[in-house]
């Protein structure tokens, strides 16, 4: 080997454990959520202050709140309230949908450890 | 099939992760010329993720607007309380007329029927009065309160199932007006199915269809398999996780998917025909299997059947990966699922592991 070749092994080795704990390691929690409104807008909010905000659908106003890193619908002008019995998410991949006001809310993690949830 | 179409809305992403391997260390990743494409639509009242890996951003965006149109057409066929053509058709069977069908319609109600049949009809198609008696035929989340027992044990009584139609080559009829099709635990795989046919018809190999948490997976994530997490049925987070290969689908049933709380009780979607009450002692049944239509109609059955007739029930269904969690959280399952499962929560839950039989 040249020594060039040595040196990008070596370089391989060192970045190894990185790499297994920025891309392997389960995530806990999500630390952005993304929202979605009707087919083209989309906003994305950091976990990491509280407050509550509306988002304007056709329906009317979904009320969207974010609380220790986490994110739930408050209320919403559908009938079902399926989005607000979804309660708090937390963990990425974690998502609740009002459709009837075409509104969801998914949780953002820096990376995918799954590709899929299943459910 | 639980709610209408509503919209769709198509996200693309590129994956970050890969490109930064890419950028930083080429020499550890050989996959640097493919791509990940992420979309999410909204379809059969729920989100629908797609990801297709290794093809370009306008061969992944035409297949994914082809599975969209399929979504659509799908749902508008076999809509179970919303004008549609298996609402038409269960109009027709009240009256006990012959409906002249074609042999797709045909196809879908025979496959139902036989998966019907091979789970002792505990995967029964033919309930929809009940799924309406409970008030899960609606868009809306059911307030309560619960059906009175005399409306149930009448339409027992009835006795509605897959038995009492008669399926030729081009016609359909029923013997027994209290049969109301209802395909929920049925037509969201089949609908995947499609999905998977059309992605492999524009020569996608690897890819995911997720439909509202039910998904069939094929190939593989660039240098790796896909990955799958389960949700813990309980709590939020992930219970459990699998790496799929090839082909496979994963269906889930699940107590927490569609319920209503009445005076302190739960009550949730999957009936159970033979009480006509919902069914208890499961509270969550994973099925794994090639094909999405069957994975979804065994999840039903085995979520159904329980603790004490899941192994029979799969045995007969040709089913031969499940994992059962009951109302005390603890995991049965088959060898097949053991072997490949990785449980994601520590203290590990109680697992029983047993062939089907």
């Amino acid at each position: 080997m040249t020594r060039a070749d040595y040196i990008v092994v070596i370089f391989a080795f060192i970045m190894l454990p990185y790499l297994y704990m920025k891309y392997w390691q389960a995530p806990v929690q999500g630390e952005t959520a993304q929202i979605l409104i009707g087919t083209d807008k989309k906003m994305e909010v950091s976990l990491d202050t509280d407050r509550q905000f509306s988002v304007e659908g056709p329906l009317g106003t979904s009320l969207i709140e974010v609380h220790e890193g986490k994110v739930r619908f408050v209320d919403s002008p559908c009938r079902g309230k399926q989005c607000v019995h979804s309660g708090w998410l937390q963990q990425t991949g974690d998502f609740a949908a009002c459709l009837p006001n075409h509104i969801s809310v998914a949780i953002l993690g820096h990376d995918h450890v799954y590709d899929a949830i299943n459910f | 099939m639980k709610q209408m179409l509503i919209n769709c809305t198509v996200i693309y992403t590129s994956c970050l992760r890969q490109l930064i391997l890419c950028a930083s260390i080429p020499f550890l990743v050989t996959a640097c010329g493919s791509q990940l494409h992420e979309a999410r639509l909204v379809a059969f009242g729920t989100l629908v993720d797609i990801s297709t890996w290794g093809v370009d951003s306008e061969t992944s965006e035409k297949a994914i607007a082809a599975v969209e149109s399929s979504f659509n057409e799908i749902n508008s066929t076999w809509h179970a309380w919303q004008p549609s053509t298996l609402t038409h058709i269960n109009d027709q069977l009240a009256m006990g007329e012959q409906i002249e069908l074609e042999p797709d319609k045909i196809s879908l109600i025979r496959e139902a029927s036989r998966l019907a049949d091979a789970s002792n009809q505990l995967f029964n198609p033919a309930i929809g009065k009940f799924i309406a008696l409970w008030g899960f035929q609606n868009d809306d989340r059911p307030q309560g309160p619960p059906p009175e027992p005399t409306a149930i044990k009448s339409l027992l009584a009835s006795a509605p199932s897959m038995k009492d139609l008669v399926i030729t080559d081009t016609s359909l009829k029923s013997t027994n007006a209290a049969v109301k099709l209802d395909f929920g635990g049925f037509a969201k795989g089949y609908a995947v199915d499609q999905a998977i046919n059309i992605l492999r018809s524009q020569g996608i190999t690897n890819a995911i269809v997720n439909a509202g948490g039910d998904l069939r997976a094929i190939g593989r994530h660039g240098d790796r398999p896909w990955r799958v997490g389960i949700r813990h049925p309980r709590e939020s987070g992930i219970i459990a996780s699998v790496e799929t290969t090839k082909d496979e689908s994963v269906f889930t049933s699940g107590n927490y998917e569609r319920f209503f709380d009445y005076q302190g009780i739960r009550y949730h979607h999957i009936i159970d025909p033979r009480d006509g009450y919902p069914a208890r002692d499961s509270i969550s049944v994973t099925v794994i299997h090639d094909n999405a239509a069957t994975a979804d109609a065994a999840a039903t059955a085995l979520f159904v059947a329980g603790p004490k007739l899941w192994r029979k029930i799969a045995a007969q269904m040709g089913i031969t990966q499940v994992m059962l969690i009951d109302d005390k959280l603890n995991v049965y399952m088959t060898p097949e699922m053991a072997k490949r499962i990785h449980f994601e929560i520590d203290p590990k839950p109680t697992i029983i592991i047993d062939d089907p039989t």
